[in-house]
């Protein structure tokens, strides 16, 4: 049992801790918090759904341009947690590798093997020196006409895993919370029940009533397999039936 | 990506000759979930612990007992993004002989040439060691095969060991339960119930993973055939 002490680069650049830990990677899942805000995704029978605050800061700022949706495949898309630098650059590598593997194989990239690619990718910043792992996090969303509606998130430390439902950023632990609840019961939700669901998570941890142009919620479906993110009236029709559901 | 590279090496000798990184990093493993491998006669198998934290969770959206070859199986302790970087780099290297020699690779030969590779993460500039130790099984000239694959890129040959939490525990419960004359069958059996030693809670073909190697190569056991084991042991 080696009990000794670091030279106090452990803390610094990704190298082991005497408890066999690595501090920066720690610290890069603190980094995901930073902005403050958090993201849910879930899937149903045949379709997945991730939402995400929408905070502008500035009234001068467009709200367009403000988003953290972003599309990498035709069919596949991604909520991104966090450093919006780093997110940028990861959703860039991705829709690189993407492409890639398209030219290479002719055919689409699956969502899984996306997932996998962008977690072998975050892996290597964990165990090179020369650079400091990405302070962000992302969730893919697809539907692969083999697996059906898929949910898969990585991190930081390079972990990648499939999920029916996850969070990621502040709240993420009281989200994941309400989702297993949800879960232990059902898990077959239908288009409009998943949709208003992932809303609901994010409502009830924030213990906030959203306005449309408050939240972004991005689907994908069997019947429309495209990523696309929803407009301010069908989010508005998803709010309304939550809202006369209570 | 980085064209910089720290030309030295971030795994030093301590003032008592220890490289303190390694230790390190076999304390990473040790924290890691158990796995499990026992040589039988006509056989090896791999088991290992698949707790996932929350229900949200899809158990066989990833797998850890992984294929290298036909006849070459690994599994792991530690840390799972490192150990999916050594498959790949198993498999490249099983794929390389291939193409050279145009016969399956040892497993002798496997194991020496990853434990080469995680040699090198000990020694290259700007890299630390990997933090898993490997179990390695195959097949080859007529008998079965157990290895162990450390971080420092020491190798171990086995008839049976354990990795991960409990590890003390559980080669112990081996070094009792072990015999020559195990058939692969009783080797399953006894690996469960290694496992078993240290899991909390109930155990089901859904968190733990079994693969099995002899002279037919290697494969993981469906979760069907977990659960035929699983139902005789309770």
């Amino acid at each position: 049992m080696a009990r000794g002490t670091s030279a106090g680069f452990d803390r610094h650049i990704t190298i082991f801790s005497p408890e066999g830990r690595l501090y920066q990677v720690e610290y890069a899942f603190k980094a995901i918090n930073q902005e403050g805000l958090t993201s849910v995704a879930c899937k149903g029978e045949d379709t997945a759904v991730c939402v995400t605050q929408k905070k502008v800061p500035d009234k001068l700022l467009d709200p367009i341009t403000v988003t953290h949706m972003y599309k990498i495949t035709p069919t596949i898309g991604c909520v991104m947690t966090g450093m919006q630098g780093d997110s940028r650059y990861q959703v860039m590598v991705a829709q690189n590798e993407a492409n890639n593997f398209k030219y290479r194989y002719r055919y689409d990239m699956p969502i899984n093997d996306l997932c996998r690619r962008m977690a072998d990718i975050n892996q290597v910043y964990t165990q090179n020196a020369e650079m400091r792992p990405l302070g962000c996090g992302m969730i893919l969303i697809g539907y692969d006409d083999e697996l059906g509606p898929c949910v898969y998130k990585t991190d930081p430390a390079g972990y990648y895993c499939g999920h029916r439902a996850c969070s990621a950023g502040v709240k993420q632990t009281e989200a994941n919370s309400f989702l297993e609840k949800k879960y232990r019961k059902k898990t077959n939700y239908n288009h409009d029940e998943t949709i208003q669901l992932a809303i609901t998570c994010l409502m009830t941890v924030l213990s906030a009533d959203f306005k449309p142009t408050e939240v972004e919620v991005a689907v994908v479906s069997k019947d429309e397999p495209a990523f696309r993110t929803l407009t301010e009236q069908e989010i508005d029709y998803h709010l309304s039936a939550i809202a006369e559901r209570d | 990506m980085a064209t910089e590279r720290y030309s030295f090496s971030l795994t030093t000798f301590s003032p008592s000759g220890k490289l303190v990184q390694i230790e390190y990093a076999l304390a990473a493993v040790a924290a890691g979930a158990p796995a499990v491998g026992i040589k039988a006669k006509d056989g090896v198998v791999l088991a290992t612990e698949k707790k996932h934290k929350s229900i949200l969770v899809e158990e066989h959206s990833i797998i850890k007992v992984e294929v290298v070859t036909d006849h070459i199986g690994m599994v792991y302790s530690g840390m799972g993004p490192d150990y999916r970087l050594l498959v790949r780099q198993a498999r490249r290297v099983a794929q390389q002989y291939y193409r050279t020699y145009l016969e399956p690779i040892p497993t002798t030969q496997l194991v020496q040439r990853l434990a080469a590779i995680m040699q090198e993460y000990t020694q290259s500039g700007g890299v630390r060691p990997f933090g898993v130790s490997l179990l390695i099984c195959g097949w080859d000239t007529d008998r079965p095969y157990l290895f162990q694959c450390d971080p420092s890129g020491a190798y171990f040959p086995w008839k049976a060991t354990a990795m991960g939490k409990n590890f003390i525990n559980g080669k112990t419960f081996l070094e009792k339960r072990y015999n020559e004359d195990l058939e692969l069958d009783d080797a399953v059996h006894t690996a469960i119930l290694t496992l078993k030693e240290s899991f909390e809670g109930q155990m089901s073909s859904d968190n733990i993973e079994i693969g099995i190697c002899n002279a037919k190569g290697f494969r993981r056991l469906t979760p069907a055939e977990v659960q035929d084991y699983l139902a005789n042991i309770a």
